[in-house]
């Protein structure tokens, strides 16, 4: 394959094309061609310029990366979260464990706390029905002490259970930000680009 | 070096440069790497991380003989970042400088 300009800029467009909006690809691609430009104004060759850029291919993973995160941080969305994470993916494998593995715990913890605020608030109007039941004296056991300290009871389950399912939203907005700031550090420390010498 | 530790060094290199005087990228990555051993096309997309956070601005110049040039500028912001992180590694360098003297004069 030639390494020259051209291909360069090609693969570089290629790979970042659906990602970036177009004014930014444009910005971005002018910065490469006008390297190329000086760079053989200083009397460097195209191939001599291509190995101390880089491979088009890790520098356009590290601008997807970066694109990526910022949205996620910009625009709060699962969506977003989502691409810019398996993007840093692709930066090193080592991110499998330091990215990945925590984010997916991250989830599972999330997911726990809500199920758990889900059925405390369905689990009140359950009770509290019961107690009604028997208070009517209508089934033929007892789980409660008294009916009464059962109404008493299954408001304050739905009332847990409601509290928890907003102090959730909290957290998880909170999360979502420490994320995007470890994402952060994690592509100014990390590097998905080979060094040529 | 290793280069991990490189790749987080670099913000506060681009900073520094940019403090001493406007730079086109050209001219830019060629300083830096004219000291440190990188992949140069790694500058760019940290030129624009800095633009987006509003540490950097850019304009173009006409070049002698040859299409304009984009220059990268520090802004005042830019500036204020670049005091710090540079206290900043001042006094971490000298800390390190520290550890790694008592550490061979205790082997001595």
């Amino acid at each position: 394959m030639l390494q020259n300009e051209q291909e360069y800029i090609r693969i570089l467009r290629s790979r970042l094309e659906g990602t970036l909006p177009r004014e930014e690809l444009d910005d971005i691609i002018s910065d490469y061609t006008e390297h190329f430009t000086v760079g053989k104004v200083n009397g460097r060759t195209d191939d001599d310029l291509w190995k101390s850029l880089g491979s088009p291919e890790d520098v356009a993973r590290e601008i997807r990366v970066m694109h990526l995160v910022k949205k996620a941080e910009d625009v709060r969305s699962c969506k977003n979260i989502f691409h810019a994470v398996i993007a840093t993916l692709g930066l090193g494998l080592f991110n499998l464990v330091f990215v990945l593995a925590p984010f997916i715990l991250l989830l599972v913890m999330l997911l726990v706390i809500f199920i758990i605020g889900v059925l405390f608030t369905i689990l009140g109007p359950v009770a509290f029905v019961y107690s009604v039941l028997q208070l009517m004296e209508l089934p033929a056991f007892a789980i409660w002490v008294s009916p009464l300290a059962g109404i008493f009871i299954s408001i304050g389950m739905t009332s847990l259970g409601l509290l928890i399912i907003i102090g959730e939203y909290y957290l998880a907005r909170f999360f979502y930000h420490v994320a995007i700031q470890y994402l952060k550090w994690n592509i100014s420390v990390i590097t998905g680009t080979e060094c040529t010498a | 070096m290793n280069i991990q530790f490189k790749k987080g060094v670099l913000e506060i290199c681009v900073l520094s440069v940019l403090a001493h005087k406007d730079c086109y990228g050209y001219e830019l990555v060629s300083e830096i790497s004219k000291r440190i051993d990188i992949s140069e096309g790694t500058i760019y997309p940290l030129l624009h991380r800095l633009k987006d956070d509003g540490y950097v601005t850019t304009y173009l110049q006409e070049s002698a003989g040859g299409p304009p040039r984009k220059y990268y500028q520090l802004t005042e912001n830019g500036r204020k970042e670049e005091h710090e992180q540079r206290d900043e590694w001042m006094r971490f360098a000298a800390s390190v400088n520290a550890l790694l003297e008592g550490k061979n004069d205790a082997a001595e």
